[in-house]
């Protein structure tokens, strides 16, 4: 077994993560449900102006709502997954083949994440006028995608070294 | 497998334990015993010089070959 502050902090962290990620969720969902049962408030309190001028701006909004609701399992998965594999270093053996498969799944997750980010974007483009912009972040970032490219490698090193380690087991 | 761990008779004849041994050597008995077992998939060249310095003997003391087929009717 492995003891380590840093470790013990990460385990805290991605715990705190997971229920935040579910409580946002809760409250996108709320939000969705809210700005259709109650529109105009609602949408008025949000900045979206009067319904009738700007229905192309509520649709766009209540389909981010949507994006980021169906964000929430995706980053939920991943963040399990994460700490599963915080778990195997804490149990001292994280070189194993499921770590990698893990590994794996979380690129994928990330690699949704970022094409909803996009779609995001397009959204917030498109129904975004002078009168009423429809300001969310829709900055371009490399970063992400290098993120994604790493974990995919990240995964294969994962793999060749499970296998080292399988192998190391039954050396004497 | 084709390759045949004989160590435990080189203890035999040596009238040494396996307990003896890896307090001898310095691996473990847990080790010692998966290599005695012929559970090991590989050997150390640093653990093959330590048992052969220690049972004053050969690494082809320890170790034989048997092709596929003798060791199915070894099983058998």
């Amino acid at each position: 077994m492995t003891h380590s502050y840093p470790l013990a902090l990460s385990r805290r962290v991605l715990r705190i993560l997971i229920k935040l990620n579910l409580l946002f969720g809760v409250l996108i969902l709320a939000l969705l449900v809210t700005s259709v049962v109650v529109e105009e408030p609602v949408m008025r309190a949000l900045g979206a102006g009067s319904p009738e001028a700007n229905a192309k701006l509520y649709l766009g909004m209540r389909l981010v709502a949507v994006i980021g609701l169906a964000g929430v399992p995706l980053v939920h998965f991943l963040l399990t997954r994460l700490l599963a594999i915080v778990d195997t270093v804490r149990d001292g053996n994280p070189f194993v083949m499921a770590n990698a498969a893990r590994l794996q799944r979380i690129a994928w997750a990330v690699l949704i994440l970022e094409l909803m980010h996009l779609a995001v974007a397009v959204i917030a483009a498109a129904v975004s006028t002078a009168a009423a912009p429809f300001d969310i972040s829709r900055r371009f970032s490399l970063t992400p995608w290098l993120a994604v490219l790493l974990l995919f490698v990240l995964a294969r090193v994962f793999e060749q070294g499970a296998r080292m380690r399988e192998e190391l087991e039954g050396t004497v | 497998m084709a390759i045949i761990v004989t160590l435990d008779d080189m203890l035999h004849q040596r009238r040494m334990t396996l307990t003896e041994l890896s307090e001898q050597i310095g691996i473990t008995l847990a080790n010692l015993s998966i290599l005695k077992t012929g559970k090991a998939r590989a050997i150390r060249f640093s653990t093959l010089e330590a048992i052969c310095e220690a049972l004053q003997c050969q690494p082809g003391d320890l170790l034989a070959f048997a092709s596929a087929s003798e060791a199915g009717k070894e099983v058998a």
